[in-house]
């Protein structure tokens, strides 16, 4: 969802402007751009979307209710962008937190080597031989429902792809012409960590992590709609799909807010991860 | 090869390891879940002490662990907190409606994606790739628990077809499957048409054309089988999206297989049942995987030689 602002700072000035150019880029920006305005503006403009009111459950979309009310008589349209900040925080919160361990545990791993990039390594490996879902599932039951485990388990099933990334990118760093020019010129070790190795990345891992963003989305949902995430009264894109499910018969416009609202948000992901795969297959890029 | 079965074997320790220490992680004194289950609301400590002696809760960790997975090998995933009956019986008990949702999704899905890879190819460039590009993208992007809501609003409660509750067999399979398997042959459709196409590009197609070979002939011949090892390759990695989305899938529709019975253990904090899922579906996934890349090995011999002597010098 959000693109991957550093990247510019990096060295790698023109991925906006790549991005932008790239037909399905574009679309996914702009789909991007509205989600995250209306989300952050759309709720000091709506009504609390708690409160419940008994006397006006289930009403159809009208003037006053935009997506209608659900079966406590709370403003869909409320719920659905409160709705919204809680589904895209926790997977922005979910990328952040797998960004970082990647980065860390990567560089590590790579810049220490020896028995410690062994351990790592395994360890990585055997994350990514297991099902991510399922791996999810697992940590949700051992800590209980609730969303802030389910953003957790997110996080440790989540990380361990983009650490292979910044293992192997880290490596390829190590030996760049610049790399050992700084160590020459008596640069230390922390100094050409800092300055040399983790700008490229960095770079590299935000990239993938934004790829990522989608299936976060998605799986985050997925679960809140099991129950297993955010818990009433809090209004969640996911459990509102799923608070929907008895009354949908007489009521079918619940689904537009939270349904749309996913949708959005994951092709824009899907349309912004397809361009930055255009544009940064290394085959394409030199 | 050899080394592919160790790191498979790796996995499969390591996994276990990972599954039984959240295991440990769960609330609450098993003996005390146990009992509770059996009906029995204030144990004195020698029943206690018992079943503590039963379930082996104070041998050392790790012979625990050992002997867990011993039985789980086995079958024997332990005692259910919850209803007080062998875990593995349960999973028996709904692992058919489950393998039958599988081979259903796994099927449609293929079909899918041949299908929709096929129209791409055919018209490259023109209005069948964009129909077949766009019809990819709306698959990807619609999550399968909206469609399965909308789904059993529209289908079954609207329009009469099917039945709100399924029993779990063959009749009512199709919508669950569908769900199931529509995100996971977009992502494959994409992956067969651009395989196909790179195919397409190959000196020895532009041979086969110059020779006359007839485009059913060339696809065939040619074109599937150099697009066959990435698909199978990917066919292995889906049954990671479709065991991790079974859960909602059969929560929705009331499929009475394994993922919603774990569901409802998540939610009674039903350890036994939680950590003997993951196993199942740990090692399902870490077999069919390796299946698949031995075969794909096979299929394809460059994938032995080339990249592989690179990695094994960049270690």
């Amino acid at each position: 969802m959000t693109p991957p602002a550093p990247t510019t700072r990096s060295g790698r000035t023109g991925l906006w402007s790549r991005l932008w150019s790239h037909g399905a880029g574009r679309t996914g920006l702009l789909i991007a751009g509205a989600v995250l305005l209306v989300l952050l503006v759309g709720p000091f403009l709506t009504t609390d979307p708690d409160i419940p009111n008994y006397t006006g459950k289930l009403l159809p979309p009208s003037g006053e209710h935009w997506l209608g009310t659900d079966l406590a008589g709370r403003d869909l349209l409320a719920r659905t962008l409160s709705g919204g900040r809680t589904s895209l925080g926790a997977a922005l919160l979910v990328c952040a937190i797998t960004t970082t361990l990647g980065l860390l545990v990567g560089t590590i791993s790579a810049l220490v080597g020896g028995i410690v990039d062994t351990v790592l390594c395994r360890i990585v490996d055997i994350l990514l031989g297991l099902p991510s879902l399922v791996l999810t599932l697992a940590v949700v039951g051992a800590l209980g429902p609730g969303f802030g485990n389910l953003v957790l388990a997110m996080s440790v099933s989540g990380w361990a792809g983009l650490a292979r990334l910044a293992r192997s990118v880290a490596l390829s760093a190590v030996s760049r012409p610049d790399v050992t020019a700084a160590r020459m010129a008596g640069a230390g070790p922390v100094r050409v960590t800092v300055g040399h190795v983790l700008p490229a990345v960095t770079a590299q891992v935000l990239v993938a992590a934004t790829m990522d963003i989608g299936s976060v989305v998605l799986a985050l949902g997925g679960l809140s709609f099991l129950g297993l995430g955010a818990q009433p009264p809090t209004a969640e894109w996911g459990n509102m799909l799923s608070d929907s499910r008895l009354t949908l018969t007489t009521a079918p416009w619940q689904v537009l807010g939270p349904g749309l609202g996913l949708i959005a948000c994951i092709s824009a992901a899907v349309l912004i991860s397809d361009a930055l795969r255009d544009i940064t297959d290394p085959a394409a890029a030199r | 090869m050899i080394a592919r079965l160790r790191q498979t074997l790796i996995t499969l320790v390591g996994g276990s390891f990972l599954v039984w220490a959240l295991l440990l992680m769960v609330p609450g004194d098993p003996a005390g879940r146990v009992l509770l289950a059996r009906g029995i609301t204030e144990p004195d400590p020698a029943a206690v002490g018992a079943v503590r002696q039963e379930l082996g809760l104070d041998e050392p960790f790790l012979q625990r662990y050992l002997s867990w997975l011993w039985h789980a090998l086995g079958g024997d995933f332990g005692v259910s907190w919850t209803t007080g009956r062998a875990v593995g019986d349960e999973f028996a008990l709904r692992l058919p409606a489950t393998a039958r949702l599988m081979a259903a999704a796994v099927v449609l899905a293929a079909l899918l994606a041949a299908a929709l890879a096929l129209l791409a190819v055919s018209g490259h460039g023109r209005w069948p790739d964009r129909l077949s590009r766009s019809l990819s993208l709306l698959m990807l992007v619609v999550p399968g628990f909206l469609l399965a809501v909308v789904l059993l609003d529209i289908v079954v409660l609207r329009l009469g077809f099917g039945r709100v509750i399924s029993d779990g067999t063959w009749g009512t399979v199709f919508l669950p499957a569908l769900t199931l398997a529509l995100a996971t042959a977009a992502g494959w459709s994409r992956v067969l048409r651009s395989s196909l196409l790179q195919a397409r590009a190959e000196p020895y197609l532009q041979v086969a054309t110059a020779r006359g070979g007839s485009p059913v002939r060339r696809l065939f011949v040619h074109e599937l089988p150099a697009a066959l090892p990435p698909f199978l390759t990917l066919v292995g990695l889906g049954t990671a999206g479709l065991l991790g989305g079974a859960p909602i899938v059969e929560s929705v529709f009331t499929w009475p297989g394994i993922g919603r019975y774990v569901v409802t253990a998540i939610d009674a904090r039903d350890a036994p049942v939680i950590a003997g899922y993951t196993l199942l579906a740990v090692f399902i996934y870490v077999v069919v995987s390796t299946g698949v890349d031995l075969l794909v090995r096979r299929l394809d011999p460059r994938l032995t030689t080339g990249p592989r002597t690179a990695k094994a010098g960049a270690r």
